[in-house]
């Protein structure tokens, strides 16, 4: 017993429009170039999306980290910014207060003066601001004054100051009250109108309270707190509690006034943004020890930042730099490995071409031989019978050549001619292509009247039993139903031409799997071994004496397959054959049917 | 050759009834003694049991095929001359035929003078091989 399986045989049939169009033309360059171009399309978007996905893929990861260490960066770079306005705010401050004591330490120091008298003439009071200005030349004058606040003593540019009463002075007041033994006053204008700090040391002498003072020069100061200043566009001052600045401007030697940041109280230092004409600041504050005063230090954003931005700066455009290059190189890359890629697809699909053009083309000459034998064959019972006639209008061979028998000849002429027509008729038919009128196909049904028709002609002279095994509630099969009568007609044909005289054929339907299975058993024959591969070949037959064309179960086999079904054969010599057709059940169908060569 | 010459038998294999019969009736009046088979398995066993001088064999029919009935007929008789009747056109088939040893071949559709003086140049040559054969055993 031996199975054979058509769905290998007839490749070449068409499944989809495309494929019907390629059945058309043996070899069509047009085709070919639309081919080209749409295999060019697709390695197109291949090469885009795999650019896009390549870049984005790389970039965007990068563009993550490097948002994430720009946020780092900028927060570190503040910080970093902020404490290093703290430290310079620190360092001044610690420099004034120095400075401070010291001019403190120097006036105290007169009270231990050796010619230290609670009278001081002139020319002592010359000596302690002598001696006071060796130490600072900031010093502007020296006052000494009795229990009672009045200047008793005086060197110095306002002479006129000499035996004023200080008693109602705030400084005055403030340092008597105080258990300090000394005083520094906020700028102030005083009894001589102009900007000036006091430092003021308190000494009792007999339970009585005397004080030594010396003011300073604001403008010497001022020069001092430039001198201990340091970073890039750094403005230091110096603020009271109040706000007010605690320098002068040296040009209209007056105070400059109030500040617009008031730092606070609680905290000994620290750094705050503020914003000034339109620009952010960084200002650093730090409370003075030795007086109510803060040094505020006072630095543009941008500035402090500016070196840190730089390297930043060029982080960032070293990091463009690379993405750029990196995707240029991730594209050039891409490119050349899908444009090698698409020179070997193309490379194959002309080969593929050509092996199908070379394999239609070996196709078209078997068929070329099947049709001459075919054709050969009536034209050959044409010639011998013409032949005849032609003997019979010979004399030399004495026949009879009356009308009746010379018609008799060219009957036998007509038949082979109409022979040779039915043929052409048919190739024509294999080739032609119609409207398709797809519908829902009872299986049972069309096997039914096949049958039926079959028993009037085909199966008349035999005594074939046709049995049926047919499934009720079978799912319909969505297709032409004259082509899938064809299928079924030419396989019951050849059922019934393998039975001798008597017989039976077994029509079983089934379905199973989303397949609808036919399967036409007869008790004829059987096939051959060497003949069951060659049957769904075009124009193989073993049917003699012209009644076989040999494209039944070629035609058959060509609607199965364009179904997208498949046919198999199971035969055993002397003892029949079946055939069984799966084909899907609700398939769509709806090109148009057109039988391949 | 004239018509009492050709009164040798030649054995006519085709399956095709209408064409056999007529290409039959064509020799026959023109001086052979016809003898037809519709298959290979007809002609093999007229050939083992009433030999012809020439075959003219279809190549192509149902059944034993033209080819096999040859190599059989050549195996009973190898003198035997067998002229092939083919509807193949190709080159290939026709150097096959020729390799096998046919005496020649004719392609569908024949003229009947044509496949006239084939028979008759068969038939010469196998009286010449007869010959040959007869003084080849006389030798030994």
């Amino acid at each position: 017993m031996r199975v054979w399986d058509t769905s290998h045989l007839l490749d070449d049939i068409p499944q989809k429009k495309d494929d019907v169009s390629d059945a058309e033309h043996v070899f069509d360059p047009i085709d070919s170039q639309v081919n080209v171009q749409r295999i060019r399309q697709h390695f197109k978007q291949l090469r885009t999306r795999l650019v896009l996905g390549l870049i984005l893929g790389f970039l965007l990861p990068n563009a993550l980290l490097s948002a994430y260490f720009h946020f780092q960066f900028t927060h570190t770079l503040m910080e970093s910014a902020k404490l290093n306005l703290a430290a310079v705010a620190e360092s001044q401050k610690n420099t004034i207060d120095l400075y401070l004591q010291e001019r403190v330490v120097n006036i105290y120091n007169l009270f231990h003066n050796r010619d230290f008298s609670l009278r001081p003439n002139q020319e002592q009071m010359d000596n302690y601001l002598a001696t006071l200005q060796q130490f600072n030349d900031g010093f502007v004058d020296v006052g000494f004054f009795d229990p009672r606040g009045i200047q008793i003593g005086y060197a110095g540019p306002h002479p006129k100051l000499l035996g004023r009463n200080y008693s109602k002075e705030q400084w005055y007041r403030n340092l008597i009250k105080e258990q300090k033994s000394y005083l520094i006053s906020d700028i102030y204008m005083g009894f001589r109108k102009i900007p000036h700090f006091t430092i003021a040391t308190k000494q009792q002498f007999n339970g009585r309270p005397f004080v030594m003072r010396a003011t300073l020069d604001p403008d010497k100061f001022y020069i001092f707190l430039r001198a201990i200043s340091h970073g890039k566009d750094v403005e230091t001052t110096l603020i009271n509690r109040k706000g007010q600045y605690q320098v002068v401007d040296p040009g209209r030697s007056q105070a400059i006034g109030s500040g617009d940041f008031i730092p606070p109280a609680s905290e000994s230092s620290g750094v705050k943004d503020i914003e000034r004409d339109d620009q952010n600041m960084l200002v650093a504050y730090a409370w003075l020890t030795e007086t109510p005063w803060a040094l505020k230090a006072v630095q543009p954003v941008a500035v402090a930042q500016a070196g840190m931005m730089k390297t930043r700066l060029v982080l960032t455009i070293s990091l463009v730099i690379i993405s750029v290059l990196i995707s240029i190189m991730v594209y050039l890359t891409i490119k050349k490995l899908v444009s090698r890629a698409q020179r070997m697809a193309e490379k194959g699909h002309q080969l593929q071409e050509m092996l199908a053009h070379a394999s239609k083309l070996a196709s078209i000459g078997e068929l070329a031989a099947g049709v001459a034998h075919e054709i050969n064959n009536p034209l050959a019972i044409i010639m011998a019978t013409s032949g005849v006639i032609r003997d019979m209008l010979n004399p030399e061979f004495e026949l009879d050549h009356s009308p009746e028998a010379i018609y008799q000849e060219l009957f036998v002429i007509d038949a082979a001619a109409n022979r040779a027509k039915g043929i052409t008729r048919k190739l024509q038919d294999m080739g032609k292509s119609r409207v398709p009128s797809v519908v829902e196909c009872d299986v049972n049904s069309l096997i039914d009247e096949v049958v039926g028709n079959l028993k009037k002609v085909e199966f008349k002279p035999k005594h074939i039993d046709i049995i049926y095994q047919l499934a009720p509630d079978l799912p319909p099969i969505l297709a032409e139903p004259e082509p899938l009568r064809q299928v079924f007609s030419n396989i019951l044909i050849n059922a019934g031409d393998a039975i001798d005289d008597r017989g039976t054929i077994t029509i079983t339907s089934g379905y199973k799997e989303a397949m609808v299975s036919i399967t036409i058993a007869d008790t004829g024959r059987g096939i051959p071994q060497e003949n069951i591969q060659r049957i769904f070949s075009p124009f193989f037959t073993t049917k003699g004496g012209g009644r076989g064309t040999g494209l039944g179960l070629s035609i058959a086999a060509s609607i199965v397959k364009y179904l997208g079904g498949t046919i198999k054969v199971n035969s055993i010599p002397g003892t029949g054959s079946s055939f069984t057709i799966l084909l899907p059940a609700n398939s769509q169908v709806k090109q148009s049917i057109k039988t391949p060569l | 050759m004239n018509k009492k010459e050709r009164a040798f038998k030649v054995l006519l294999v085709d399956d095709e009834d209408v064409f056999r019969e007529a290409t039959a009736r064509q020799l026959s009046v023109r001086g052979f003694i016809v003898q037809t088979a519709g298959d290979g398995e007809t002609a093999v066993k007229m050939v083992t049991d009433d030999p012809p001088e020439v075959v003219v064999l279809d190549q192509q029919m149902p059944g034993m095929h033209g080819s096999d009935t040859f190599i059989a007929i050549k195996k009973i008789n190898p003198l035997i001359e067998v002229i092939m009747l083919t509807g193949n056109t190709s080159v290939d088939n026709a150097i096959e035929l020729m390799r096998m040893g046919t005496f020649d071949y004719l392609m569908k559709p024949i003229n009947i003078d044509e496949l006239l003086y084939k028979i008759e140049d068969a038939y010469t040559r196998k009286k010449l091989n007869e010959k040959q054969q007869r003084e080849v055993d006389q030798q030994h």
